[in-house]
C-alpha cells in the first residue's frame, strides 16, 4: 500500500498516459447503483499537479461524498493530472501498476471538466453515480423585507456547488418552493405573483410559465412523480389544506387525504407508488404515507421524535430524509419503512442528490440562510460557498 | 456542444428574454400565454397572473416576461371541469368549488388595511384553534360585514418562525380558515370571504424573542371595499 510505487510506476508511464487522450461525453442519467449511504468511509485522495481553480472544484467535488484530500504520503489514491487548458487526469491506487484509469477532457469551461473528472474518479471507486454536473434550484431572498415585512424571493437555478446561479423568475414578487420534473429542464413552484400562492410549471428551455393550481386558498409544495406524470401537492380549496395529486398539468385533481389536521410538504417513493408527507392529524406533525393511488394513511415511525417535517425520500428508496422542528431545526434520517430516526446536522429541508448519498439543506435564518451538503455516511457538512444572499428550499435535479 | 453548455446558453437565452417589457391588462381572469404559440416577438403580452390580482399593497409589481414568441398567445387554464363539485358552505368554502376556481372575492376592490386592524386575531404557538379570547374581535368582524354588504374580506394567516417554511404555510392557511369559519358560522357569507397564507414570510416584528413570536402568530382582516353588495 505505499504511494511511492505509485509514483514510481507514474514517471515510467506518464507520457503514454497523458496523450491518451479520451473524450467524456456523458450525461447525467446513470443507472441507480443501489449502495447503503450509512457503510461507507473516508476515502483519502491525493490531488498532485492541478492548477488552483481546478484543484479546487475537485477538492469540493471529492469532500462532499466521502473523500478526503491528503498530503504526500497518505492517499491510497492519488490523481495526477493538469489543465493545459485541457483537463487531464491520472487515477492510480497504491499497489496496482496499472492506472485505474486516464483521461482527459474537451468541451467546456475548465470548472465543467473538473467536475467531469471528479465524477469520474467518484464513479471508478465507489461505483456511485456521481452529482458534480448535477443543479439544484432553490428559494432566493432578494433583498431587504418589502412592505409589512414581506420577504421577496425568486427561485434560481445554479450548479450543485452554487456556480453558474441563474434567476428562473424575475417577478419581485414571493416564489418558493421550487421541484424539478424528473429528466426535464422543467420546475414547478409556488408564486404569489397573482397576490395569492399558486403554483406554476416553467419550462426552462423555452420559459413557457403555465399555472398547475391555482384554486382559492393555499396552492403549494408540489412534487412530481418520479415518471413525471404527476404531482403531489397541498391545496385547501375544500376547507384545510390537504394532500392532493393531479396530472402534472393539474388537470384532474383528486384529494387523497381528509383529516381533522392539515398537511405539508409531499415527497415520492422513487417507484411512484406511495407518497410521504407532513400531517397534523395526530397533533404534532408526524410523517405518514399514503398510497399515490389513495388510499389510508399510515403513520411512519420515527422512534417518537415528533414535529417532524419536510421528508425527502432517498432515491435508492431506503431513506427518508426530514425536519425536525421543536427548537432549533434538525436534519434527521429515518429507514423508509420506519425505524429509528438518527439525528445528522443543525438544519432544514432536506433534499437528497441522485447518488442517495449527500443531501443538500439549509442553515442559518434569514436574512442570512445558506445551502449546505452533507455527506451522509461520514457526517460532513460543507456550505454551498458560491451563492450569495439568503438561500433555502433547496431541490435537487431528479 | 454537450449537454452542459446547451443547457448553460439555454438559462442564458432565457434570462436574456425576460427583459422584454409588458404591460399591464386589467381584465378580471387572464389566462396565462400558452406554448408553442408563435407571435411577432415584439408583441407585449399580458405577464399579469391568472387570477384577480389584489389592487394595492401586495407590493407586486407586473409579472416577469417570458419568451414572447412562446407566450404572447392565450390558453384556456388546465383544469379538468369536472372535478371537484362539492357546494356546501364549509366543505367547499372558497369559492373555488369547480375546477376552474374563477376570480376570489374582492375583484379590483381597494384594500383597506386600517378599519379592523384592531381585531387582529392571536394564536397559540403551533395552533390553529381559536382562543375564547378572540372571539369578540372576530365576532365584531362579522358584524362589521353585516353592516357594510359592499366590502369583502380577506384573513391573512401568519406564523411565528419556529416552523419550517412550507409547514407554515399550511398552518397559516388552517388559521385564516379556522377565522374563516368562524365568520361563516357568524353568518357572513362564505362567498365574501377569503383567506390567504403567508406563512413565516411576512412577519410584524423580526426579532428571535417569543414576544415578537405571540405578535407574529395572527389573522389579519383585510377588507376589500365596494359600493354595492355582492352576492
Amino acid at each position: 500500500m505505499s504511494p511511492v510505487r505509485c509514483r514510481s510506476w507514474f514517471h515510467r508511464s506518464i507520457a503514454a498516459v497523458l496523450s491518451a487522450l479520451v473524450v467524456l461525453q456523458s450525461a447525467v442519467g446513470e443507472e441507480n447503483i443501489l449502495i447503503d449511504a450509512k457503510t461507507q468511509g473516508t476515502i483519502p485522495i491525493r490531488l498532485v499537479g492541478f492548477p488552483r481553480e481546478v484543484e479546487d472544484t475537485l477538492t469540493f467535488d471529492l469532500s462532499v461524498v466521502g473523500f478526503e484530500i491528503v498530503g504526500p504520503g497518505k492517499g491510497q489514491y492519488e490523481v495526477r493530472g493538469g489543465a493545459d487548458p485541457e483537463v487531464k487526469g491520472v487515477l492510480l491506487e497504491a499497489g496496482l501498476n496499472q492506472p485505474r484509469f486516464s483521461r482527459a477532457y474537451t468541451g467546456g469551461s475548465s470548472r465543467s471538466q473538473a467536475h467531469a473528472l471528479a465524477d469520474d474518479i467518484v464513479k471508478e471507486i465507489t461505483k456511485l453515480p456521481g452529482i458534480a454536473r448535477t443543479r439544484i434550484a432553490y428559494r432566493s431572498v432578494s433583498g431587504a423585507r418589502g412592505s409589512h415585512n414581506q420577504l421577496l424571493s425568486e427561485i434560481y437555478v445554479a450548479d450543485y456547488d452554487g456556480a453558474n446561479a441563474v434567476a428562473i423568475t424575475q417577478d419581485r414578487s414571493v416564489a418558493v418552493a421550487p421541484t424539478w420534473v424528473p429528466g426535464r429542464l422543467q420546475l414547478l413552484y409556488t408564486s404569489y405573483l397573482s397576490g395569492y400562492p399558486d403554483i406554476y410549471s416553467q419550462d426552462l428551455t423555452t420559459s413557457a410559465r403555465l399555472p398547475v393550481a391555482h384554486f382559492n386558498g393555499l396552492n403549494t409544495s408540489a412534487a412530481v412523480s418520479p415518471n413525471g406524470t404527476h404531482v403531489a401537492m397541498i391545496l385547501s380549496r375544500t376547507g384545510n389544506p390537504s394532500l392532493w395529486v393531479a396530472n402534472l398539468d393539474g388537470s384532474n385533481p383528486r384529494q387523497l387525504t381528509r383529516t381533522s389536521g392539515y398537511e405539508a410538504s409531499p415527497c415520492w417513493s422513487p417507484d411512484g407508488r406511495t407518497i410521504c408527507f407532513t400531517s397534523t392529524a395526530e397533533g404534532k406533525a408526524a410523517l405518514f404515507t399514503v398510497p399515490a393511488s389513495g388510499g389510508a394513511m399510515t403513520k411512519l415511525k420515527t422512534g417518537g421524535i415528533l414535529n417532524c417535517t419536510e421528508p425527502d425520500w432517498s432515491p435508492d428508496g431506503k431513506w427518508i430524509a426530514f425536519t425536525r422542528a421543536a427548537g432549533e431545526f434538525k436534519i434527521y434520517i429515518v429507514p423508509a419503512s420506519g425505524g429509528t430516526a438518527e439525528e445528522y446536522s443543525a438544519g432544514e429541508d432536506p433534499c437528497w442528490a441522485p447518488n442517495s448519498r449527500t443531501i443538500i439543506f439549509t442553515r442559518g435564518r434569514d436574512p442570512s440562510r445558506r445551502l449546505s451538503l452533507l455527506d451522509v455516511p461520514t457526517r460532513r457538512v460543507k456550505d454551498v460557498t458560491r451563492i450569495s444572499g439568503s438561500c433555502s428550499q433547496p431541490s435537487w435535479t431528479k | 456542444m454537450n449537454q452542459l453548455t446547451k443547457i448553460g446558453l439555454t438559462l442564458l437565452t432565457a434570462v436574456a428574454l425576460c427583459s422584454v417589457g409588458c404591460k399591464k391588462k386589467p381584465s378580471n381572469i387572464t389566462p396565462l400565454p400558452g406554448a408553442g404559440q408563435s407571435s411577432a416577438p415584439t408583441t407585449s403580452f399580458a405577464s399579469d397572473p391568472i387570477r384577480t390580482t389584489r389592487p394595492s399593497n401586495t407590493g407586486l409589481a407586473p409579472g416577469n416576461a417570458f419568451q414572447p414568441g412562446n407566450d404572447s398567445g392565450s390558453r384556456a387554464v388546465p383544469f379538468d371541469p369536472n372535478a371537484g363539485t362539492q357546494k356546501s358552505d364549509l366543505s367547499a368554502p372558497l369559492g373555488g368549488t369547480d375546477a376552474n376556481p374563477g376570480p376570489r372575492p374582492g375583484g379590483d376592490k381597494p384594500e383597506d388595511r386600517e378599519t379592523l386592524k384592531g381585531d387582529t386575531v392571536y394564536f397559540e404557538y403551533d395552533k390553529s384553534a381559536i382562543k375564547s379570547s378572540e372571539y369578540a374581535k372576530i365576532a365584531a368582524v362579522a358584524e362589521y360585514l353585516k353592516s357594510n354588504a359592499g366590502d369583502d374580506l380577506v384573513v391573512e394567516g401568519h406564523c411565528d418562525e419556529r416552523g419550517t417554511e412550507e409547514y407554515n404555510r399550511a398552518l397559516g392557511e388552517r388559521r385564516a380558515l379556522a377565522v374563516r369559519e368562524r365568520l361563516v358560522n357568524l353568518g357572513v357569507p362564505a362567498s365574501r370571504v377569503t383567506t390567504i397564507s403567508y406563512g413565516k414570510d411576512r412577519p410584524v416584528d423580526v426579532a428571535h424573542s417569543e414576544d415578537a413570536y405571540s405578535k407574529n402568530r395572527r389573522g389579519e382582516f383585510v377588507l376589500l371595499k365596494g359600493g354595492a353588495a355582492v352576492k
